[in-house]
């Protein structure tokens, strides 16, 4: 090893300096010395000091022609890539190194030679790389990798001149249908078509017809994980079932990959099948349940793909009236070291899934979260139940009664999201829980955020009639309102003139002059200060009654109409799911976006139409068994799953499983105390030290 | 797929950049500016624009980040950056110091990985076979498969994978010979002695409320396969799963093996929610007749991955009362009890008994083990080296508040108690390996099968 340190800034000068010294003698030590040199240039490039580097290119070249080690080779393509972007004039002469290594027969060689041309946007480079792909792709001699490696190369060279790459298209397709190609071969062909479908304006019509769709299925066994991947996905939206029974089918033959370790497989597999259930007349439950239990065992994998499943499932929860899965709510309670961002999903989960019959359960798990030490969850799991209580109307009075519950918790934080909460809750149901406003007012005080502030107020406002002492509380936070936020001071100021309306006492009248007062004479903000304008243009108006437009009633109308009723959306937009669900496992799905909302060059898929097509989207009738296979290993499969389900829900008890112990080790007599003598084995509070040290002397 | 693919060292130095598409120079600073750099970061991806980053952090804490300029596959682009995780640490380069000196090793594995951004292969045999470095660990180790189980078994494949490997440019390219019909095994591998191990490892965790009832219950197990083994062999491997008991062997009404199963933990047949495959494994078989069949890699795989929901064994019970006497004080009395067959025994069996955190003190008795009071962690801490099957302990314990102070035992989250042990030759979930054979005509085809059931603790909790 050397002792300078490779991965380090350089100046061109001291590599150079460095790369002379061993060329004399071509022996062990100096070629070691080289090679560092030669990776600096490397580390300096990722360092982000390539224009540095570029003047090196000479002596780059130079070592290329020499040295036949595969590693200096491998960076010295590495730096022509990296310089591709400049332009300079040596590439002239690298052309040649690399075509002399294009041709040299090792065919590490040849797949890294073959890669330098791709990459390089220069025309005489594309004219080399047109002809070796040409030659590659047509002698069926060579390896497999090396074949890839061609294919891919077709897909650079589109990029780079499509006009002149288009006859290599030519080339895809035979590639394709050749039976004697590898599978791995045609399988990446058939990848490459669909993203030049996808990503380019040509191949506008690319389609699959039932023959290599077939095939391709048939492949599947011979595929690794990565390429089978990539034939259901292109096989999604490529191929078009001209027959219910065709869609059949195929749902049979790709079914099986459901079962595969790699999430990519099963989430393709996922979206292939799902495409093909669009165009058929029948469902089987034993299909459906093979379809949720493949979302579940995605469920250990490592975060991020747990992350993605659940996103995933979610749009699958959002879709339709029923849907497409239906998998027990106890996979999604929270685990103590989820990271967040999975917490997140799965309480979104657990408010998707929530309906009476399982409410009970789901509310024992978010009383525990809420009681969680992670304030941000216990904050979330609140919310969660506030939603449930506007969602469930007949299950309200056991979601308040939790709310009401976890009030007397006395948490600071927890009293202020309920707070919140609970503004949405009166405005659903706003005559039913006027019980549990004094509870509510009681803390005032408490409430320090703004969003709790807010809710407070209009809490408050729109319950005045029963509550009492309602002026004084509204008082607490009038008095301050020139050092409230923004955000406060509009629901103060609204408030105010609210409880004018409704009540139009001289108290209320002067709570409200103050307030509007205070708002146009001493605050910045020009929306707040033309708000209270409004008002009180409004008011006056109204109040003078002079030319008989506007009465006192209909100022009332204005300021304080019937609000509109609250609707939780829990359902996209059919045809955005439906765009969705042609991008399963992919990145639209984390964000549940319609695709070209987040990716301008993606062209927005759907679904192709055939006469198998089912236009109206109508649910599909679901079949019990199969009937169509003679196996009995199918019957016992569609029978046990059912029960399997059901069994889960009586609750088990801990004792059932109990046995009598063999040996019972009594207790000890001796109590044995973790600090021997009195010594704390903890360090107190300067209050619980103070008091220990008061003991002797008392 | 992938436009770039850029690896961080922890601090946020950028150690490997690997473009695939002429990417702008900015995107790594961005990357950094905006997930490294920013300590609220709350999710995986990011997407500013139509980019996207995607992220995990490796063992070694590297980050290690992906770049997509379309709708790429999620799924296929974590796998694979998790795959490359691993093999990272299979090359010894999963530290930024060891980065830094073997960058190039980097981007070698890179090459190898990656066509155009797009995963090719990324089973570790094959990886190893084109690569001009050796990896760290052999064969075998991979899939952090550290046990003594393959003791002195291991090196047999790294030898072989060495001879094949040399970094001089003529030597011959033995890639065309090596890749066969199946994509995950070289042919014309020679083995003296054929031998497969089996590790049936299993994570158990539960949710006991309060008043005994079971929240939740569940196994996650793997079997993790190392077959050193000649030739081309078509393997058959068979589980006491209920599906294949039930449906082509047995001609009794599925429901009456059930009906038996259900009260008590039997280990007759298991339910396997749900199960996942490697890739060598014959998907379409086992979809038509439940038997699993494959041609294995060679070395070490992961071949299956379960979920099993029902009819579970748990090895322990715990039955905790907790309440508040008069002088302020929390009393314990704990009671657990091992479930599993005298024969048997756990180890490293640690109970978590949390206390409120108001204690400064805690006088315990215990029948056996030892116990300590950590305060720090707010947490009674009471461990076995080695717990017998079917015994019964208990400790007695008192958390002291600060003089003066009175526990609230309603006011208290109340973390649950936690146990954590490991159970060897004890299968959580019952599953059984019934049979692993060869379908080879061979006769002098001599194959030693070795088995090991591992049960660990997943998060096995009670509230009380």
């Amino acid at each position: 090893m050397s002792d300078q340190r490779i991965f380090s800034r350089y100046k061109a000068y001291e590599i150079r300096a460095e790369l002379q010294q061993g060329n004399v003698k071509k022996h062990r030590a100096s070629a070691a010395k080289r090679k560092n040199a030669l990776k600096k240039i490397i580390a300096n490039i990722t360092m982000g000091f390539s224009s540095e580097m570029l003047d090196l290119f000479p002596d780059v070249l130079e070592f290329w022609r020499i040295d036949d080690n595969m590693e200096v080779k491998r960076i010295c393509h590495q730096y022509l890539v990296a310089m591709a972007s400049t332009k300079s004039n040596h590439f002239e002469d690298a052309l040649r190194l690399v075509v002399g290594d294009l041709t040299s027969g090792s065919e590490r060689l040849q797949t890294l030679a073959l890669r330098t041309l791709a990459a390089v946007p220069l025309d005489p480079y594309a004219d080399e790389c047109h002809k070796a792909v040409r030659t590659i792709l047509q002698k069926s001699s060579n390896s497999e990798k090396l074949k890839k490696t061609a294919l891919y190369a077709i897909l650079k060279l589109l990029n780079y001149d499509t006009t002149r790459a288009s006859p290599l298209l030519e080339l895809l397709y035979d590639t394709l249908s050749n039976h004697r190609e590898g599978p791995a071969v045609r399988a990446n062909a058939l990848f490459i078509l669909n993203e030049i479908q996808e990503t380019t304006p040509m191949l506008q019509n690319f389609s699959v017809d039932f023959d290599t769709c077939a095939d391709m299925l048939e492949l599947l066994a011979k595929l690794n994980e990565w390429d089978s991947a990539r034939v259901l996905d292109s096989l999604t939206g490529s191929y078009v079932p001209h027959s219910h029974s065709d869609a059949h089918h195929f749902i049979e033959k790709s079914v099986s990959q459901l079962q595969h370790n790699n999430t990519s497989v099963v989430l393709n597999a996922f979206k292939f099948v799902l495409y093909l259930t669009k165009y058929v007349d029948y469902l089987t439950e034993r299909l459906l349940k093979q379809l949720s239990g493949s979302m579940v065992s995605l469920l250990n994998k490592p975060a991020e793909l747990q992350f993605l499943v659940l996103r995933n499932i979610i749009l699958l929860l959002l879709g339709k009236e029923k849907p497409v899965l239906t998998i027990d709510i106890s996979y999604f309670f929270v685990e103590f070291n989820d990271p967040i961002y999975i917490k997140d999903t799965k309480l979104e989960i657990l408010y998707l899934l929530a309906k009476e019959d399982n409410l009970s359960q789901i509310l024992q798990e978010l009383k525990e979260y809420a009681t969680d030490i992670d304030i941000q969850m216990s904050r979330k799991a609140i919310r969660a139940i506030g939603n449930l209580t506007v969602k469930l109307e007949q299950s309200a009075d056991e979601c308040i009664a939790l709310l009401i519950e976890l009030l007397d918790f006395e948490v600071e934080y927890i009293v202020q999201e309920i707070v919140s909460v609970f503004k949405n809750v009166l405005r659903r149901y706003p005559e039913r829980y006027e019980l549990c406003l004094e509870k509510l007012v009681r803390f005032t005080d408490w409430v320090q955020e703004p969003e709790s502030r807010g809710s407070m107020i209009w809490i408050i406002t729109q319950n005045y009639s029963h509550l009492p002492n309602y002026l004084e509380l509204f008082q607490l936070f009038a008095n301050n309102f020139l050092d409230e936020v923004l955000e406060v001071q509009f629901v103060i100021l609204g408030s105010a003139v609210r409880l004018f309306t409704r009540n139009p006492t001289p108290v209320t009248e002067k709570l409200c002059v103050d307030i509007l007062k205070n708002a146009t004479e001493r605050i910045d903000d020009p929306d707040l200060r033309d708000r209270a304008f409004v008002y009180w243009r409004l008011l006056s108006f109204a109040q003078n009654g002079q030319n008989g437009n506007i009465g006192m009633d209909a100022a009332r109308e204005i300021i304080d109409g019937t609000l509109p009723p609250i609707a939780l959306n829990t359902q996209l937009d059919p045809q955005i799911v439906e765009e969705l669900e042609l991008n399963i496992g992919t990145i639209a799905s984390i964000y549940l976006k319609p695709v070209n909302q987040v990716f301008r060059l993606n062209k927005p898929k759907s679904l192709p139409d055939s006469p198998a097509l089912n236009e109206n989207r109508e649910p599909l009738t679901i079949i019990a068994g199969d009937s169509r296979s003679r196996s009995s290993s199918f019957i016992a499969d569609s029978i046990q799953p059912e029960f399997r389900r059901q069994s889960s829900s009586p609750v088990k008890k801990m004792d059932d499983y109990d046995k009598p112990a063999e040996t019972i080790n009594p207790l000890k007599d001796r109590r044995k105390s973790s600090s021997p003598s009195l010594h704390l084995s903890r360090k107190p509070s300067m209050l619980a030290r103070k008091l220990s040290l008061r003991r002797p002397f008392a | 797929m992938i436009s770039a693919l850029f690896i961080y060292s922890l601090r946020g130095e950028l150690l490997i950049s690997k473009n695939v598409k002429p990417t702008q120079k900015s995107m790594a600073e961005i990357f950094r500016i905006q997930v490294i750099n920013n300590l609220d970061v709350r999710s995986p991806v990011l997407t500013l624009g139509s980019t996207t980053f995607h992220h995990i952090k490796s063992a070694g804490n590297l980050w290690i980040v992906s770049v997509s300029r379309s709708n790429a596959d999620s799924a296929a682009i974590w796998e694979f950056l998790h795959k490359l995780s691993a093999l990272l640490q299979a090359y010894n380069l999963d530290s930024e110091k060891d980065m830094k000196e073997e960058f190039m090793t980097c981007f070698e594995l890179l090459d190898v990985l990656l066509e155009e951004g797009v995963p090719m292969d990324t089973e570790f045999n094959n990886v190893a076979s084109q690569m001009s470095v050796k990896p760290a660990i052999p064969a075998d180790a991979f899939n952090s498969f550290t046990e003594s189980i393959a003791n002195g078994a291991g090196f047999i494949p790294r030898s072989r994978l060495l001879k094949k490997r040399s970094s001089s440019l003529f030597s011959q390219d033995s890639i065309q010979e090596q890749h066969s019909k199946v994509p995950w095994r070289v042919s014309g591998i020679k083995y003296k002695k054929n031998e497969v191990f089996l590790n049936v490892k299993e994570n158990i965790s539960i949710l006991v409320s309060k008043d005994g009832s079971i929240l939740k219950s569940y196994v996650d197990g793997t079997v993790e396969t190392t077959t050193h083994l000649s030739g081309m062999p078509v393997c058959r491997f068979g589980l006491n799963d209920a599906l294949s008991v039930t449906s082509p062997f047995y001609d009794g009404s599925p429901e009456v093996v059930n009906k038996k199963a259900i009260p008590k933990a039997a280990a007759g047949s298991v339910m396997l929610e749900d199960c996942k495959f490697h890739q060598c494994v014959q998907l379409d078989k086992f979809q038509t007749d439940r038997t699993i069949n494959f041609v294995p890699p060679d070395g070490t795989f992961e071949l299956m991955r379960y979920h099993v929901r029902e009819n579970l064994n748990l090895p322990f019970k715990i039955t905790p009362i907790v309440t508040v006497s008069r002088s302020g004080s929390v009393e314990y009395r704990i009671t657990i009890k091992s479930l599993f067959p005298g024969k048997l025994s756990a180890k490293d069996v640690q109970l978590r008994i949390p206390v409120p955190p108001e204690t400064v003190d805690c006088n315990f008795s215990t029948s056996n083990g030892k116990c300590k009071f950590v305060a720090a962690e707010s947490a009674i801490i009471w461990q076995f080296g080695k717990y017998l099957g079917l015994t019964e302990n208990s400790i007695s314990a008192t958390a002291i508040p600060a003089k003066g102070y009175q526990m609230k035992l309603d006011k208290w989250s109340k973390p649950s108690i936690s146990l954590t042990f490991e159970v060897l030759m004890f299968s959580n979930s019952g599953l059984v390996v019934r049979f692993f054979d060869i379908l080879q005509k061979d006769k002098n085809y001599n194959l030693v099968k070795w088995i090991r059931y591992i049960s660990r603790s997943g998060a096995y909790e009670v509230r009380y």
